[in-house]
């Protein structure tokens, strides 16, 4: 072999002694997708030279739309219910501030000189954000005598 | 489906019972008098708009993950 001097094992010496079958624009895609990083959110998934990597995180953009969608039903209920903007206004404000939890994951993944990797990542902040507000939701609506 | 979400609870459900009805209070709203304010037409959109989210939270829950491969 002609890496005999070698110590390190690299995912990516394939592409020189030819023992996997695989094309040049595959390693160039590799290449590209070193640095992963996922929308939006501060969640980093670093894979550097490294092969067959399966990563599963949360869907950051459904999870924005549904919390989107929530508020703006709890809104709608208050607002068909409330006949008082004051009233309303400050039950809204309320609401907020309750279901106002911390932002924002921040969690490293790095990955480095592997193959055959499977990574699952969960944002539980956004799901317990999600959470805590549909629970608001069907408190409200109880509430409201809606259910 | 309608689901029973209350296994993963972010916080106990009557926890936001007290809340909620602490800031109808603080803010002067009796829901006794304010459920009139909602006509059965509304209520049932309303009642009909919480279940398709509640569908949507528990399809969330459940882990509609988003995948990716590095190596096509």
């Amino acid at each position: 072999m002609s890496h005999m001097t070698k110590t390190k094992w690299r995912a990516l010496d394939h592409c020189d002694d030819n023992t996997r079958d695989q094309s040049d624009a595959a390693v160039v895609q590799n290449a590209d997708q070193s640095v992963y990083n996922q929308q939006v959110s501060d969640e980093w998934i670093i894979i550097k030279d490294s092969q067959d990597v399966d990563v599963s995180t949360t869907d950051r953009q459904a999870a924005v739309s549904l919390q989107l969608g929530i508020e703006a039903a709890i809104t709608a209920v208050i607002n068909i219910a409330i006949a008082d903007g004051t009233q309303s206004d400050g039950v809204t404000q309320d609401l907020r501030q309750m279901s106002k939890t911390r932002q924002g994951n921040r969690q490293k993944t790095i990955v480095e000189q592997s193959r055959d990797i499977e990574i699952t990542t969960t944002d539980t902040d956004v799901a317990i954000n999600i959470q805590l507000l549909f629970q608001v939701l069907a408190a409200i609506v109880a509430a409201l005598d809606i259910l | 489906m309608a689901d029973n979400t209350s296994k993963h609870n972010a916080i106990p459900e009557k926890v936001v019972k007290v809340m909620i009805d602490d800031i109808f209070r603080k803010n002067n709203v009796n829901p006794e008098e304010v459920k009139n304010n909602v006509s059965n037409e509304q209520r049932q959109m309303l009642k009909d708009m919480v279940e398709d989210l509640r569908e949507q939270v528990e399809q969330f829950n459940n882990g509609e993950k988003n995948k990716t491969k590095t190596d096509e």
